[in-house]
């Protein structure tokens, strides 16, 4: 293992050769304060900033990755100028305090990355490095948490998370908002990962390097792209993503889970994490269990739309108390209840639009619904809602709800259906 | 002695105004005072118009070289002398008048219904409706209830609208005593009794229908145009007891604060679907029934037809980019 490790770190060094004149001499072991001191001038803060105030929008870091001065960064940092290209400019601060006008050369909306470009010529640049890491690697991360100034975080290389869209690398270490973009560097100087996201506590995401290599050989050659002709190539890059993520979704093999008299689908891939609860209450004159799937990830398109989320929920409700009647007040209601949070605003979807019918599946009837609204500003995404509830028992019922979000109606269609035909039941 | 005939003087709507018999010819009609028939239109002369029989018998009407002359039948044609049959109606200055002769035939004698009305609204049936209503409050609360519920909650949750309804029907009861010097308060309470069971039936019809086919907007059109038309008779109804109106005019008034009413909850409605809201609007009405009664389409055919869904999308996203 250990013979393996050198060899691999040899045929980086021979790998990266070209690349060794621009990194100042690396001392045999770094600590924490050599670090920083070494490569923080490369690392920038990267504001996007509103024209008409002249007041920053977002805020994030990014690091020049090349002599030519390109920066890499995240998406979500710079989305707003890609949704708005005529209100924001992006505006890049080093260590120093000086300030340049960046423009963006190309986006990976699915990677969340970004690269960026500005006038100025760096002093020096990190190199990435798509080597696999080995688990427990001390890694430094760098970026501006909430506008604090440049800063150092130390932590540890946990290996690439399981359940997720797209590779991360779980980084053990406190990641805060506007480090978003930033380097995570091995004790070497070079790149593994840029930060993209946190859930606290010092769990922490970054985006694999060698996305962010996959991403500058795109844009080696790009000149000055228009800004507004991102937004198109976004919706391009979701729509060709969906082929990878809901392809055998709700198909023949997903696994099945008993609810009553019901076999819903569960946990339909690794990257779902499902839930089950149970009501049954003295006071209550029925009772409710549920079982829920979300999808660990999502693609984050604007602050308030995302791709890729995919959540369902079924809940069988049940009673030997009430009467029919009575019973269906309540099995209405909760088919009635809106349980998939929905937001968004005026200038980026459109309402929702329904469909109800009563439908025959091979097990028996269900009433279903299925209501849709498209995204705007992104032709050809649509979010959908698709509802089912079962008919024909007048002491028990099935309600369950499929949320699918940022897909081409197509694929709502054809997930849906799949979903449907995955509900049965035996009298 | 008998009447020869009669000229009646007609509004414009051809209801009689005044009835005048007369008993000997010749028939003067102007505005002089000498006339057997005095009329107070400026544009009838004083010596305007005269009737009598000719040599032949025939009844004629004569225009004494008045200044507006004789017009036909209300007609726009200028006559010098008109033959007048039993009905014939003729016009001198703006004044609309008929000849009616003694054997002139009548309008079948209408049924005097009032009897059999007041019996309809007797305080009997007004504690029957009232006992009716209550009862199904009573098992509307008892069935919209998902928890265990008590008597006393069944007796009680009801009361606020049995209130509404009993405070409804004193307000009619109010009006009728100062219009017409009558409270008729039984009569008012059976009227809004009978509406209440009216629209909760429709309500209950149109939810079965709008569970069986889903596809039309059951609920929508009823609560829109049904709910008008029960509230039309409601203040038809009302309006009976509170008004010395004519049925003609209580049913004008009943259609126009219905389809005020109905236009205003229409109008309120487009507001609202025009309106962005982030809210899912559909109607998931589930009823206990065997599946094998309730229509259905196959998955293929609830695909199929979401295509439409599609389109309308498209069509909201292109008004909604072309927006200013």
């Amino acid at each position: 293992m250990k013979s393996n490790y050198y060899i691999a770190a040899l045929t980086l060094f021979l790998t990266l050769a070209p690349a060794r004149n621009s990194l100042p001499a690396q001392p045999a072991r770094a600590t924490t304060p050599e670090i920083f001191k070494q490569f923080s001038e490369h690392v920038v803060k990267v504001e996007v900033v509103e024209t008409g105030s002249a007041a920053k929008a977002s805020l994030g870091t990014g690091f020049f990755a090349d002599g030519r001065g390109r920066i890499v960064t995240n998406y979500h940092v710079i989305s707003k100028l890609i949704h708005s290209p005529e209100r924001y400019r992006i505006e890049i601060t080093d260590v120093a305090g000086q300030r340049d006008v960046a423009t963006v050369l190309g986006v990976d909306v699915v990677y969340d990355l970004a690269v960026l470009r500005s006038e100025r010529r760096p002093k020096g640049f990190l190199t990435l490095d798509s080597k696999t890491v080995e688990q427990g690697t001390r890694l430094y991360s760098l970026g501006h948490p909430r506008d604090l100034g440049l800063t150092i975080v130390e932590g540890t290389h946990n290996g690439l998370l399981k359940h997720t869209l797209y590779p991360k690398i779980h980084f053990t270490g406190s990641l805060n908002p506007g480090m978003s973009g930033g380097p995570t560097l091995i004790q070497a100087g070079r790149v593994v990962g840029i930060n993209v996201a946190t859930e606290g506590n010092q769990i922490s995401f970054l985006v694999p390097a060698e996305r962010a290599v996959a991403l500058l050989e795109k844009t080696a050659s790009a000149a000055n792209p228009n800004p507004a002709s991102f937004l198109a190539e976004v919706g391009e890059q979701i729509l060709a993503n969906q082929t990878r993520y809901l392809a055998g979704m709700f198909d023949v093999s997903t696994p099945r889970v008993a609810l009553g008299p019901y076999d819903v689908p569960t946990k339909p891939t690794e990257f779902f994490q499902c839930w089950a609860d149970a009501v049954r209450r003295k006071e209550l004159a029925y009772a409710s269990v549920s079982h829920g799937c979300t999808s660990d990830d999502y693609i984050f398109v604007s602050s308030e739309q995302s791709s890729g989320i995919v959540n369902f929920f079924h809940q069988l409700l049940s009673t030997d108390e009430l009467n029919p009647l009575r019973f269906f007040m309540l099995y209405s209601s909760q088919f009635q209840a809106a349980n998939a949070a929905v937001f968004g605003n005026e200038e980026e979807v459109t309402p929702f639009r329904c469909q109800t019918r009563n439908v025959n599946s091979d097990t028996g009837k269900l009433k279903t619904v299925l209501c849709a609204r498209q995204y705007l500003k992104l032709p050809g995404l649509y979010d959908a809602v698709f509802k089912a509830a079962t008919l024909g028992s007048r002491n028990a019922g099935l309600v369950s709800t499929l949320s699918l979000s940022g897909i081409s109606f197509d694929n709502a269609q054809t997930v849906s259906r799949r979903y449907l035909e995955n509900i049965k039941w035996h009298r | 002695m008998a009447p020869l005939g009669y000229i009646e003087i007609l509004d414009a709507k051809g209801h009689v105004i005044e009835r005048h018999g007369f008993e000997a010819w010749p028939l003067n009609i102007g505005r002089a005072y000498s006339n057997q028939i005095i009329l107070n239109d400026p544009y009838v002369c004083p010596m305007h118009l005269a009737i009598a029989p000719d040599e032949q018998g025939r009844l004629m009407a004569r225009d004494l070289d008045s200044i507006n002359g004789l017009r036909d039948g209300g007609a726009q044609a200028r006559v010098p002398t008109l033959e007048l049959q039993s009905g014939t109606q003729f016009r001198i200055g703006r004044t609309l008048l008929r000849y009616c002769s003694i054997d002139h035939p009548l309008t079948p004698t209408a049924l005097d219904r009032s009897e059999k009305v007041s019996r309809l609204v007797s305080p009997y049936t007004s504690i029957g409706v009232g006992l009716f209503v209550l009862a199904m409050f009573c098992l509307d609360a008892y069935l919209s209830s998902i928890e265990r519920v008590k008597f006393v909650n069944i007796i009680s949750d009801p009361l606020p609208m049995i209130s509404i309804v009993l405070g409804w029907a004193g307000l009619w009861a109010l009006a009728s005593r100062i219009v017409v010097s009558a409270f008729h308060f039984p009569q008012h309470l059976t009227i809004a009794g009978t509406a209440i069971v009216a629209n909760t039936s429709l309500r209950v019809l149109s939810e079965w229908l709008e569970f069986l086919f889903p596809v039309v907007p059951v609920l929508w059109s009823t609560a829109l145009f049904g709910s008008g038309v029960i509230l039309a008779a409601l203040v038809y109804g009302h309006l009976g007891f509170a008004s010395p109106l004519s049925r003609r005019s209580r049913l004008w008034a009943a259609l126009a604060i219905s389809i005020a009413m109905v236009g205003m909850n229409a109008i309120n409605d487009y507001a609202a679907r025009v309106k962005f809201s982030t809210v899912m609007d559909y109607d998931g009405i589930l009823k206990p029934v065997d599946g094998g009664f309730v229509p259905a389409v196959s998955v293929e055919q609830f695909f199929e037809s979401s295509e439409k869904l599609k389109t309308e999308l498209n069509k909201l996203a292109h008004k909604a980019k072309a927006a200013p």
